[in-house]
């Protein structure tokens, strides 16, 4: 009884009040420091979603995901600041051409696993932070894309920060939903029976192939998608961004957060996004413990992780699943 | 009528020849058991029906098309399922979801209509887990419907992998080593599902150590040793036949 009324809660009730407090923030403040640090949140919300889709439920690991953040947002700039395209083509044209990165980087995946597999992606986010700098008549090299417009569909112009931030957790919402819901249904199941077993999966006739190939996919494009956003949210981007230390941290949320899950992801990634603004969500935060934040970001990403791989493998998803189903068991017992 | 064909299959690995000009056929509607010594390239030959290994040599027909070069899902797709000697169930999945996996070459929900949630396919999913349930049922691991994979004593394990390998919807149904151990009670059970099974439509090709269940349910046996066909035929033909009782016991316990 208790078990259907807290998973109404979680499934429902929840992400509805999350939603209504996203929309309700821009009535409270115009802070527009705020906005920006909850703009970043959504937007990596966005590249942790299909993260988890690609290394949580399909088990297919990626140290490469900044670089389709960085195919999305360069295709976007570029086609916005400097060819004039209009802007909801250039977010199209961005996530797209991110998907394909992720369908070439697919077919490493068909012959490698594990740290090969690793090593792969990790290479190629090396691959494109070098052509980020040397493109440069593309890229503007280290000194980045300048003159980014904001989104503007038609001549509607959306150049606020509370705007941009509605405008990416609107998308985050949408995606989060579909992502949802993709997760419980037949592509989502084979999806989680690939991470299980390959061969368990080829033998209940899932095309493994063509399902990492598919997953690379649709995770680059998300990636893409979000870095398209943050193209025209931000109006300036440079290399650096999308560095593999970036990979990492995106990793890091979805270990954390844990494999197989949604929700712990998206909260690790809201979390571990915070940290280093600390003081736009806390006032009276002092400069010197925010500094220090900043300072430890990576260090306090990468001692979560370690805790989690070394005392919950299956990340804090994975705690409360166990938790719920060895209540379930002692009711049965009990019983 | 002959539901797979197998003509002069080979497979090499380095200088070890696996399976050695393997012919037979298994008939529609019928139980096969498939034994012989450990090494004797069972395992190889299930492997090279269903699309895991690819043969050096020879053929396999099923339903009268050719199977060459089809991957494993498209021999799903085509009605052969199988298990495995090592169960490969989906441990973070609840036996209900392994079931649903099975399905997924009837089911039709795709990426899209996952994504969007439209009403067929929610349709689809109810009537997919009430079939979960029967087939769980139909092997005696409903009650472990909920459970997850991992969790599940190692007996039902086994079924429950036979019950994702009904659920999709197979023809031809090639289990590795079903009654590894299971206790006699459970082998018992395990007997009469097979034959319920049958009596469904499901042909079986089974591979299996335990010869009380094999003489029990099978309706003709085939030997393999060191990769060769070296005998077919009824169990009791199969249990008077010298070149098996070599084959199991060895030279001197025979000429004994």
């Amino acid at each position: 009884m208790t078990g259907s009324w807290m998973r109404r809660i979680g499934g429902f009730a929840l992400p509805l009040a999350a939603c209504c407090l996203l929309a309700a923030v821009p009535l409270i403040t115009n802070d527009r420091y705020l906005f920006k640090v909850l703009t970043f949140v959504g937007l990596n919300v966005i590249v942790v979603a299909g993260l988890a889709l690609l290394f949580g439920f399909a088990g297919q690991i990626s140290l490469g995901h900044a670089a389709f953040v960085g195919i999305g947002a360069y295709t976007c700039g570029y086609l916005t600041a400097v060819a004039g395209v209009p802007w909801p083509i250039a977010v199209l044209a961005g996530s797209v051409l991110a998907a394909f990165g992720g369908l070439l980087l697919a077919v490493p995946s068909l012959r490698l696993k594990g740290h090969y597999l690793a090593m792969a992606t990790l290479g190629f986010n090396e691959i494109m932070s070098v052509l980020f700098v040397e493109l440069r008549s593309i890229t503007g090299g280290n000194d980045g894309l300048r003159g980014i417009p904001f989104a503007s569909i038609g001549a509607w112009k959306i150049d606020t920060p509370s705007g941009n931030y509605l405008l990416v957790w609107a998308v985050a919402v949408v995606v989060l939903v579909l992502v949802g819901n993709v997760i419980r249904t037949r592509p989502g199941r084979a999806m989680r029976a690939l991470h299980g077993s390959e061969l368990g999966a080829m033998a209940s006739g899932v095309d493994t192939r063509g399902l990492k190939i598919q997953v690379f996919a649709l995770s680059a494009g998300l990636a893409g998608l979000a870095g398209a956003l943050y193209a025209s949210a931000v109006g300036f981007i440079s290399p650096s961004t999308f560095s593999l230390e970036f990979s990492v941290l995106l990793i890091a949320m979805v270990v954390v957060g844990g494999t197989g899950s949604l929700a712990g992801p998206v909260t690790a990634c809201v979390l571990l996004t915070l940290l280093p603004y600390a003081d736009a969500l806390i006032p009276g935060l002092s400069k010197d413990a925010v500094a220090v934040l900043q300072d430890w970001e990576a260090d306090i990403s990468g001692f979560a992780m370690i805790l989690v791989l070394l005392f919950a493998p299956g990340g804090v998803a994975g705690l409360v699943r166990r938790a719920a189903a060895a209540r379930r068991t002692s009711v049965r017992e009990a019983a | 009528m002959s539901l797979l064909s197998v003509k002069g299959i080979s497979k090499r690995f380095g200088g070890l020849t696996a399976v050695d000009d393997v012919s037979f056929e298994v008939f529609e509607g019928t139980i096969k058991a498939l034994i012989g010594p450990n090494g004797a390239g069972k395992s190889t030959l299930f492997n090279l029906l269903t699309g895991f290994e690819r043969p050096d040599a020879g053929s396999v027909a099923f339903g009268g098309a050719p199977l060459a070069g089809k991957r494993p899902h498209e021999i799903v797709r085509a009605g052969m399922a199988r298990t495995f000697q090592n169960t490969q169930l989906f441990e973070e999945m609840t036996a209900t979801e392994n079931v649903l996996v099975g399905m997924h070459t009837t089911l039709r929900t795709g990426l899209m209509a996952g994504a969007l949630r439209l009403p067929w396919t929610r349709a689809e999913e109810r009537r997919a887990i009430e079939r979960s349930a029967h087939l769980l049922r139909l092997v005696g691991a409903q009650e472990y419907a909920d459970s997850y994979a991992a969790d599940i004593p190692h007996g039902v394990r086994r079924l429950l992998e036979i019950a994702r390998a009904l659920a999709t919807s197979p023809r031809l149904l090639l289990l590795d080593e079903p009654a590894a151990g299971l206790n006699n009670a459970e082998t018992r059970t395990l007997a009469s599902s097979l034959r319920r099974i049958r009596d469904d439509g499901v042909t079986l090709l089974v591979v299996e150590h335990d010869m009380g269940l094999v003489m029990d349910v099978s309706e003709e046996i085939i030997v393999l040793d060191r990769g060769c066909k070296i005998a077919e035929g009824p169990p009791l033909l199969i249990q008077k036949d010298a070149a098996v009782i070599e084959a199991y016991l060895g030279e001197e316990d025979v000429s004994a």
